[in-house]
């Protein structure tokens, strides 16, 4: 039988059937209002509360390239030196043909094109092994370059740094050379009148880094010492964390490395061609003690406290740098540490356990380093506040701490963080939870802004040619590179000595 | 003679998947429309694999960006309510399947390629991949004019409708 229909022929089933999906409608948009009030709700309270800004944007990123063209020499180009001239612009072509894929750049290559063109000639360039200076040479010819910037004449090679000074064919020196090197070109170089971009650690020793401290200033030059985690945005927002006081009263840092395998414990290849007609020798030791040809001291110089500076300068002064951005936290007045020595049983002096503590009585903390050679579990910088803990690496993430009333009103779970911040997003999230796979992403040499990577050390060479354009003073000047290098310091002399260091600040003198 | 194109537990159960994959994407887009610093610029310019330069391209342009983030917001956010209401539902299922082809291709779980954030385990097969083949079943299992909006219209337009599995056949629904 046919079912009764209106004018328009519909039936009374045709309606229902036609309509029936309309209250999952109304359903959805009901739940879709009190999810969003809630979570709205939730994201400015905590937004309130906290008083933090949503994003964060490094400067330097969108800083303009002006002022005149800079003439930079490079002394010594290891394994950082490809890594620098990148930064600078300048792409090996070996470099480039690996990281393109299918014929195209990687997005690796795309964010070095992406780059500014700094303004910039390599006028000359040295090492002590003669190969790679050759390859240095070549790469600052490369027509891979960043920011469009057209491909430079070849630079000069000179014998050694003096001879490049002497020629005064350049405005500024990046210095990549081992640690025993760097307090004495940076001197040089800046009595000669000129800028000076260098390495991590700054110096080797407290009277290095006192003498160089002295002679920069005198000369007023502009140093940036090598610490590119100051274009980190995520140490941005930590610091920015920290003044608005969400943590409360801080009273440890914890910092870390933990590596496990050959490479991180400074045992590198040692190129077959290299021999003493074409290794300067003689020049790499400098004024340390005379020594046969040694391919093992040249080439994994690490090894020995005679040409580095063992984890403290090598990774802890990383740690610390980033650390000190945040705190402002300056020079330790006593310094203990333990170590020892009991996988890498080959040649070297240097520890591959190494535990330090550095005291800041004043300001009621200590901050802790720990290292072992020989586990790699990925351990962030940690700050432990009497309100809330704050873990972070290229992204921050903060936990409410369970003894604290602060929090209490958001009933957090104790493994829950508060909220966190990731650069990639660039958005404060107290909604959401990603996995920790995502907070505690590896940040080393890279950052994001706007959700694009961009390196570091790039960003680090961009702010130093600015503030040698602008007259300015760089993130990591030459008082942060002396906090860095006591601080270490001391830490070296309380391992070696078994002994408590202790800082006298009005004489800046070690006790 | 009268004869069902589908059992009554056959249309239950494509209408409820239906309504499950409407009430996603609709979510998704709504959400994003009530995000105002939401952007796609993240999701681009991260993509991986052979297609990531086109979708950084696309990042670095603001218009192409602009294009892209009203595409993704409303787009998720009408085809969910398609899907919800069996309306166009043909036409969105098309739709859906190029905003789950490009979500598959951006992050493709392809072996050797970075899996960056992904909340379970995938290797070539993910949940967009299928969500993207839930579409086409719903491009060729039509429900609407069985249980949906587009029922009334049709109804009322040809008084004489019946499923008949040989218009559907001949492609004459």
């Amino acid at each position: 039988m046919e079912e009764e229909r209106n004018p328009n022929g519909l039936s009374r089933r045709d309606m229902l059937k036609g309509l029936i999906t309309l209250p999952v409608l109304g359903y959805f948009a009901n739940r879709f209002y009190v999810k969003h009030k809630s979570d709205f709700t939730q994201h400015r309270d905590r937004q309130s509360v906290f008083g933090i800004s949503e994003t964060t944007f490094n400067p330097v990123v969108n800083m303009a390239v002006t002022g005149e063209r800079l003439r930079v020499g490079i002394v010594g180009y290891g394994m950082r030196g490809t890594e620098i001239l990148r930064g600078m612009g300048y792409a090996d072509n070996e470099w480039a043909e690996n990281n393109m894929t299918g014929g195209k750049p990687n997005p690796v290559l795309q964010s070095f094109f992406a780059q500014d063109n700094l303004h910039i000639e390599i006028t000359g360039v040295c090492d002590t092994f003669s190969l790679r200076a050759e390859m240095a040479q070549a790469t600052a010819a490369t027509k891979c370059r960043a920011g469009n910037a057209p491909q430079q004449k070849t630079p000069e090679i000179y014998p050694t740094y003096r001879e490049m000074l002497e020629d005064n064919n350049l405005d500024a020196i990046v210095i990549l050379t081992p640690d025993h090197w760097h307090a004495q070109i940076a001197a040089d170089a800046a009595l000669a009148g000129k800028h000076v971009y260098l390495e991590k650690p700054m110096c080797r020793t407290a009277e290095e880094a006192k003498m160089l401290r002295k002679i920069v200033k005198e000369t007023g030059i502009v140093l940036q010492v090598g610490h590119q985690n100051r274009q980190q945005a995520s140490y941005i927002k930590a610091k920015e964390i920290v003044d608005k006081n969400i943590l409360g009263n801080i009273s440890m840092v914890e910092t870390f490395t933990n590596r496990n395998n050959d490479h991180g414990a400074w045992i590198r290849d040692i190129p077959g061609r290299a021999n003493e007609s074409n290794v300067n020798w003689k020049e790499f030791l400098g004024n340390s003690e005379w020594r046969e040809f040694d391919p093992d001291r040249y080439f994994n110089w690490q090894k020995w406290f005679e040409y580095g500076t063992g984890p403290a300068g090598n990774q802890f002064t990383h740690e610390y740098d980033c650390v000190n951005q945040v705190l402002d936290l300056g020079i330790p007045e006593r310094v203990t540490a333990v170590g020892s020595l009991y996988y890498f049983k080959d040649r070297r002096d240097i520890p591959d356990l190494f535990n330090a503590v550095f005291e800041y009585a004043s300001k009621g903390l200590s901050l802790t380093y720990d290292c072992t050679l020989r586990n790699s579990k990925l351990r962030d910088k940690t700050f432990l506040g009497s309100d809330a803990s704050m873990e972070v690496n290229v992204g921050v993430v903060v936990y409410p701490d369970r003894q604290s009333e602060k929090y209490k009103k958001y009933n957090p779970a104790e493994d829950e963080p508060l909220f966190h911040y990731h650069p990639r997003s660039n958005i404060v999230d107290a909604t959401t939870s990603a996995t920790s796979k995502y907070y505690h992403e590896r940040g080393f040499g890279y950052t994001y802004h706007n959700g694009e990577r961009i390196d570091t050390t790039y960003l680090h060479i961009k702010e130093w040619l600015q503030c040698i354009r602008n007259g300015t003073k760089p993130s990591c000047c030459v008082d942060k590179g002396f906090e860095e290098t006591v601080t270490f310091y001391m830490s070296n002399l309380a391992y070696l000595e078994k002994r408590v260091v202790e800082w006298d600040p009005v004489r800046e003198t070690i006790k | 003679m009268k004869q069902k194109l589908y059992s009554n537990g056959q249309v239950l159960s494509i209408v409820i998947l239906r309504i499950l994959t409407g009430w996603h994407l609709l979510y998704e887009g709504m959400i994003k429309v009530f995000d105002p610093g939401w952007t796609a610029a993240p999701f681009l310019n991260n993509a991986q694999g052979t297609f990531a330069a086109l979708f950084k391209n696309i990042a670095s342009s603001p218009l192409l960006l602009e294009i892209a983030d009203q595409l993704n917001q409303w787009g998720l956010a009408l085809v969910g309510l398609s899907l919800i209401l069996g309306f166009l539902s043909r036409p969105a299922s098309i739709g859906g399947m190029a905003l789950l082809f490009f979500y598959y291709v951006a992050y493709p779980p392809f072996i050797g390629v970075e899996q960056g954030m992904a909340e379970g385990n995938y290797m070539i097969v993910n949940k967009n991949l299928i969500e993207l083949f839930v579409f086409l079943l719903f491009f060729m299992f039509p429900t609407d004019r069985i249980i949906g909006l587009e029922r009334l219209f049709y109804r009322s337009k040809n008084q004489t409708f019946t499923h008949n599995v040989k218009n559907v056949a001949a492609g004459n629904r």
